[in-house]
């Protein structure tokens, strides 16, 4: 008998042993997932210089960008792909990336030229062919891209030449440029994404080349020497998954990274105290609102929606973020496409008292208010403050609070009389806040609150069906102006993106919607 | 004992099962949509309908769960919604870092557990069995994530000894044991407590047994008494909470393992309920449920070599 426990305690050490030495090697992605085979293995954490650590909270989903469509994927794809074009931060126009020039023959015509001589990271030259090849698979329904509907609009792709592509749109597309400048629409490698699965394999033509996958612990980029628009300094990249913020930020004190994004508000007073790091700060396009369930009958009475907006108190609100909110009543922001400083003061001002005679000239009062909310930081927050809010004002506000997969589910149910919802606008384009928000096509999916107006429907068509861009802007004033004078949405505030990143480093680039690039930074 | 380690392998299959089924009906009526959660929140209604018919879950729930049932069957189980990845795949390479910080985890708690135990029988009702069994009360009632954040502020941030987390190097290196350290005591200390309290009362009752008194007697030195008389028969009782312990170590990894930045099951598991990735949740959960079944037949086994009185022949 004891002989037989003897050997049964050996084998599971021998397990045990088995298990943790089998465990290292699977921390390298496997052989398929990888180009690391064909090198030497590195020191992870290398404290030279050149490799740089960034610890994000999540794990990316994976690395196509024609399959994912979450932040934490895109800061990789970013990296590793380019798009056909770019918004320029400064002048908020969209320039050409890796297209050279662009011109419309007509309403409905794009003939796009290419920069040349550009490879992608395999060798295969980025060329027209590579670009329809990307443009189909991400709109062919096969693919289930998430992102599909940025295409919606394109009717055929057509290769001219070696470095010319032609794009005809169903109806003349005006946000088409902005929805190329789509993380989502960067030109992957045909021959890649033939041989290999992109998620696991990105291969692209951008700054940083794709070394390995551990899925849930690290992606290691290394520096693309032969970058066409100028090696980066730094030689190695890596994303570290550290999910607990506090953790990471106490790894950014101690140098185990030298990176974190996306800096919570009450985390702001312990990072400023903290001596060996800058911490970057920038408007931002992301967007915060209290947005009305508009199919509920109360929330259709014009009364109520002014009733709700004049009891908010949006500047008590944005004092509370640490300086990481803009106040305005414009539901496009400051750093977007279609914004006119005249909606900045066009909603219904804070009022107290004319909100309470509103709720008693109406009897508000009696019918319970659901206000559901996201189980996120700043959401609950916003919850709390607008609940006393409209307690002061005299309604009666219930609060319910729920974690985000069912939060969705619920508000596009529309189980709910009003909630809080964002958007951060990765395209920086009014269009694209407007319609997928806002429009009465997305009810049911995207338009969360149910707005429906036929009028303002119309000028989003037409801010999305207008060429001229000057024109656009106009229109999607005129939109913005009119969904805030109808309180269809009381916005809360527009977010600041930030970042903390190592004294020891320079160079980042932080653009408004949150988005960064590691491509100039450098060490001391 | 063959036939023991036979039956149970019978049982766990059948548990398999049924825990399966709980797992799949349980994510299938909860509400959020694994759809929604690939396509994210810009989504539009086509785009969800494709990726709601790419996944298979316009099926009905019965096709949806014999088709898992079957290919699991055959070892397939399924590739997650959100990375696409291989589900086994992607616990193969996780699992490790989970067994690590288990075992380690158990280690602390079991060499703590037992010797404050024992101390406190030994030394009962002195100031040290009243200090010993206080901590205990106070390491039971400490929640894993306030004392894993306060262990990395002091330890990590402010001596910098310790690095703040991940556990990525080999476990037999410096730097190994190094990232182990401060997750083992997180997750140890409050299984170490319950061990405590349980070798102190065991111990305590088995010192006043007729043996005991019989082999002082007898004048067995007071070392023997304690070490061969007294402790392995006090064990069997604690070596029962070690095992359940066990279950609630492997529970208890997934804030520890958040906490430390460790790639986990634990974190697995609770990543892909957020997420609503269906096939990732089953895994994590089958292979949890067959680590408690494995780990508490050890527990039967070692009975039989502490008390040769227990067979299962």
């Amino acid at each position: 008998m004891k002989k037989n426990v003897w050997l049964t305690l050996l084998l599971l050490v021998l397990l045990f042993l088995t298990a943790c030495s089998s465990g290292e090697s699977a921390s390298a992605p496997p052989k398929e997932n990888s180009k690391e085979d064909t090198k030497e293995p590195e020191k992870a954490e290398s404290t030279s210089n050149e490799t740089f650590t960034y610890a994000s909270t999540s794990d990316v989903v994976g690395m196509s960008p024609i399959l994912t469509n979450d932040s934490v994927s895109a800061n990789i794809t970013e990296h590793v792909f380019e798009k056909l074009f770019e918004r320029n931060d400064d002048t908020k126009e969209i320039e050409p990336r890796l297209a050279e020039s662009f011109e419309n023959t007509d309403e409905n015509t794009w003939v796009i030229k290419l920069k040349e001589g550009i490879k992608f990271h395999d060798g295969t030259p980025f060329n027209a062919e590579a670009v329809k090849y990307t443009f189909d698979k991400l709109r062919d329904p096969a693919t289930a891209a998430p992102r599909a509907s940025l295409l919606e609009p394109v009717d055929t792709i057509t290769v001219i030449d070696e470095n010319t592509v032609e794009i005809k749109t169903k109806y003349p597309y005006g946000a088409f440029l902005a929805a190329l400048s789509h993380s989502n629409a960067a030109i992957v490698s045909p021959t890649a994404d033939k041989e290999l699965d992109l998620m696991s394999n990105p291969v692209g033509t951008g700054p940083f080349k794709f070394v390995s996958w551990t899925p849930g612990d690290r992606v290691e980029l290394e520096a693309n020497e032969e970058y066409w628009d100028g090696a980066p300094a730094l030689k190695k990249v890596i994303l570290k998954v550290v999910p607990e913020i506090s953790t990471a930020i106490s790894m950014l004190q101690t140098g185990e990274v030298q990176f974190i994004d996306n800096l919570p508000t009450e985390q702001i007073e312990r990072l400023e105290a903290m001596d060996n790091i800058n911490i970057e700060k920038k408007e931002g396009t992301p967007v915060y609102y209290l947005t009305f369930n508009h199919s509920k009958e109360m929330n259709q009475d014009p009364e109520f929606r002014e009733a709700v907006a004049a009891a908010i108190d949006r500047d008590a609100f944005v004092s509370k973020l640490n300086g990481l909110g803009v106040r305005s009543d414009s539901v496009i922001g400051p750093e977007v496409f279609g914004y006119d400083a005249s909606a900045d003061n066009a909603g219904t001002p804070y009022d107290l008292e004319a909100a309470k005679a509103l709720v008693q000239k109406n009897g508000y009062a009696d019918k319970p208010i659901k206000l559901l909310t996201a189980n996120r930081a700043n959401f609950v927050l916003m919850a709390e403050i607008v609940q006393a809010q409209l307690t002061e004002a005299g309604f009666k506000v219930d609060i319910e609070s729920m974690e985000w997969a069912t939060f969705l589910d619920t508000a596009r149910a529309g189980d709910y009389d009003i909630t809080f919802l964002s958007w951060s606008n990765v395209t920086g384009d009014g269009s694209e806040l407007l319609y997928p928000n806002f429009h009465s096509d997305n009810i049911g999916s995207s338009n969360r609150g149910q707005y429906n107006n036929p009028e303002f429907d119309e000028l989003v068509v037409q801010s999305r069906t207008t060429i001229d861009q000057e024109e656009r802007k106009v229109i999607l004033n005129q939109a913005n102006q009119m969904m805030i004078k109808d309180n269809a949405a009381v916005v809360m505030y527009h977010g600041i993106v930030t970042a903390a990143m190592d004294k020891a480093y320079s160079g980042l680039i932080l653009a408004p919607n949150g988005k960064w690039s590691l491509k100039d930074v450098t060490g001391e | 004992m063959i036939a023991l380690i036979v039956r149970r392998g019978i049982q766990l299959v059948f548990l398999l099962l049924g825990i399966s089924f709980l797992v799949f009906s349980s994510m299938y009526i909860a509400p959020g949509d694994p759809a929604t959660m690939v396509g994210g929140p810009t989504a539009t209604e086509s785009d969800l309908e494709a990726i709601s018919e790419n996944l298979g879950l316009n099926d009905p729930f019965i096709v949806q769960y014999g088709r898992y049932v079957k290919n699991a069957a055959q070892g397939d189980f399924g590739y997650s919604y959100q990375t696409r990845q291989a589900v086994s795949e992607a616990i193969v390479v996780r699992f490790p870092n989970t067994l690590k910080l288990a075992i380690a985890s158990m280690i602390v708690a079991v060499v703590i557990g037992i010797i404050a135990g024992l101390i406190s029988a030994l030394r009962h009702n002195s100031w040290l069995d009243v200090s010993t069994t206080t901590f205990a009360l106070a390491g039971i009632s400490i929640p894993n994530f306030w004392l894993g954040a306060l262990l990395i502020l002091v330890f990590a941030v402010n001596l910098q000894w310790l690095p703040v987390g991940g556990l990525s190097e080999p476990f037999y290196t410096v730097e190994g044991i190094k990232q182990l350290i401060l997750p083992a005591i997180t997750l140890g200390t409050g299984s170490a407590a319950m061990i405590a309290r349980m070798a102190r009362s065991s111990m305590l009752e088995v010192i006043k047994a007729d043996y005991v008194r019989t082999a002082r007697a007898k004048g067995v030195k007071e070392r023997n008494v304690i070490w061969v008389h007294t402790l392995k028969n006090a064990m069997i009782p604690v070596i029962t909470v070690i095992g359940l312990n066990f279950g609630f170590l492997l529970g208890g990894t997934i804030i520890t393992e958040k906490v430390f930045a460790i790639n986990g099951v634990g974190r697995l598991m609770i990543d892909s309920i957020a997420m609503r990735d269906f096939p990732m949740v089953q895994g994590s959960v089958l292979l949890v449920a067959t680590l408690f079944v494995v780990v508490n037949l050890i527990v039967d086994i070692v009975y039989t070599y502490i008390d040769p009185r227990i067979s299962y022949d």
